[in-house]
């Protein structure tokens, strides 16, 4: 399992490195406007065709880039309902602190958990290796984090329902 | 051969021009100025700041014998600035257009010059006395996409373009005014203002940096799918050659003499392209020595760390990490370059020096001392 999760991880690096060649590029539509294109999409010519790359059904990463930016989403792996309700908790908190990450979208894409907008801007002021180290690791890390919190909500769980049953001896 | 001088000169620079004898620099740190530096006694110091655009600046160009800078904006202007004593006075260009100027160049005769320009066109300016301005010559409805780059052909003349649109094309900016007919030219020499000669559909995705050989007869242009393109006998029938690498795509190219390329982009690293006896081309070798970064990367485990890295890292990578300094290329240029210009000495035919900018705000200059060291 862990030799999967590593080769995953590795196409997602290789293709983010191969992707993330972005420039500046203002908008050929609007006026005095330089807007990321790959969530305006409105010239189909700078969209490069979006990838994805899936370990299985439960976990993907759709990677769509365009001339001057890249969107990553990822779905992360949700086994069963507590999971679910882990992951929703989880990434809902990070979400709403977006700005911290600076890369992270307020908003996933449809179909997806969490999505990353880098644009020129960013490759411009962070190292490119960085960004893709921060993703992958983000992406490693997340499995890790919810396995934990479960781990941590059944026990507590167990630990709770032995002290009330024990009125009962 | 290698990097002879590096200069770090800001955060991050989007593109740069010399004077005729080298001594001064013209570049903008990726907002709306242009500065100008000096060698003075074996210093860079800043000589001017020009303020004129409100945009990020997107090319340079100095006129070599004319001593003019002509600039190119996101913010549809461009403005030739002349200096007058100690400062430098722009001058109007009507371009006209109605949206960013992406690249400039001006022509081997200094007559004239190109912007190429996401508005899909590209406009060809030449000087009117009477009003002293810049006036433009449009060519239009032939882009589909926005002008990425734009290269005069030596004979003042020819014009080719590189668009988002996957095509490269070659026009005719022949103006009564300006050009006289040379006899005994190829027949694309009597075409009109702009006509198309011909026009290159090699690439499947968008092209940049089209630059002509020193003599005219090659043209070479990369595409974004890691590909670059030499092109011979400009004409009716082209003859095409397409050129694949392994490593990231190219941003610009330069051709140092009429066998051999330069090509920068954003591997961080120049590339030498050379061509054999039967004319050939391929991939020589890196420029820089690279150091093969070290796969074994360390993970830590918590997320919180990757929290932790993004806070607590400066936006400009000056990390506290030492352990990621293993992982980094130690080459000159540290991020994407994006331009690459040549440092040509006065009737000499070959270049043998050239200086690349880019997006690590690094301006680095390199020497083709021994040009045979370089295809070895």
């Amino acid at each position: 399992m862990a030799n999967s999760l590593r080769s995953y991880l590795t196409c997602i690096r290789n293709t983010l490195d191969a992707a993330m060649c972005l420039q500046n590029f203002p908008c050929q539509e609007v006026e005095r406007h330089n807007k990321p294109e790959v969530e305006l999409k409105t010239s189909p010519e700078l969209l490069l065709n979006p990838i994805l790359i899936c370990r299985n059904e439960a976990e993907k990463c759709l990677i769509e880039t365009s001339i001057n930016s890249i969107r990553v989403s990822i779905k992360v792996k949700q086994a069963d309902e507590l999971e679910n309700i882990l992951a929703k908790k989880f990434l809902r908190f990070l979400s709403m602190r977006a700005e911290a990450f600076q890369v992270l979208r307020r908003k996933p894409v449809q179909g997806y958990d969490l999505s990353f907008l880098i644009t020129n801007y960013h490759c411009e002021d962070m190292h490119k290796h960085k960004l893709i180290d921060f993703i992958v690791q983000f992406m490693e890390d997340i499995d890790k984090e919810i396995s934990e919190l479960k781990l941590s909500v059944n026990t507590r769980g167990r630990l709770v329902a032995t002290e009330f049953l024990k009125q009962f001896i | 051969m290698a990097a002879v001088a590096i200069h770090q000169f800001a955060q991050c620079i989007t593109c740069h021009a010399w004077n005729a004898d080298h001594s001064m620099v013209a570049f903008c740190p990726n907002n709306n100025e242009v500065h100008i530096y000096k060698l003075v006694r074996e210093k860079w110091e800043k000589l001017h700041v020009l303020y004129k655009h409100d945009q990020i600046v997107s090319a340079i160009d100095w006129s070599l014998r004319s001593n003019k800078i002509v600039t190119a904006s996101h913010d549809r202007n461009s403005y030739v600035w002349n200096q007058e004593g100690t400062g430098w006075v722009p001058t109007l260009v009507i371009l006209r257009l109605n949206r960013a100027a992406l690249c400039v160049q001006w022509s081997p005769k200094e007559n004239k010059f190109a912007v190429g320009s996401g508005a899909k066109t590209v406009s060809i300016c030449y000087y009117e006395q009477e009003n002293n301005w810049w006036v433009s010559k449009r060519i239009r409805k032939k882009h589909n996409s926005s002008v990425t780059s734009v290269a005069w052909h030596p004979n003042n003349i020819l014009i080719a373009t590189t668009s988002t649109d996957g095509k490269c094309r070659i026009f005719s900016t022949f103006m009564k005014d300006l050009d006289t007919r040379a006899a005994g030219l190829s027949s694309s020499n009597d075409a009109k203002f702009g006509e198309q000669i011909v026009q290159l559909d090699l690439s499947f995705t968008w092209t940049f940096g089209v630059k002509w050989s020193p003599s005219g007869n090659t043209l070479a242009y990369a595409g974004h799918n890691s590909m670059i393109y030499f092109v011979d006998d400009i004409g009716p029938s082209p003859s095409a050659q397409s050129v694949a690498f392994r490593d990231l795509p190219l941003r610009d190219v330069l051709f140092v003499s009429d066998r051999m390329l330069i090509g920068v982009g954003f591997d961080c690293n120049p590339m030498v392209f050379a061509a054999d006896e039967r004319g050939i081309w391929s991939f020589v070798r890196f420029l820089d020595e690279r150091k093969i970064a070290p796969s074994s990367s360390k993970y830590s485990s918590q997320f919180s760390e990757a929290f932790g890295k993004l806070y607590g890292q400066s936006k400009h990578g000056m990390t506290n990490d030492s352990l990621d300094t293993s992982r980094h290329r130690r080459g000159a240029h540290e991020n994407c370059i994006t331009c690459i210009v040549p440092l040509r000495n006065a009737g000499d035919a070959a270049v043998k020096r050239f200086s690349t900018s880019g997006l690590d705000g690094k301006i680095v200059i390199w020497d083709l001392d021994n040009l045979t060291d370089a295809t070895r």
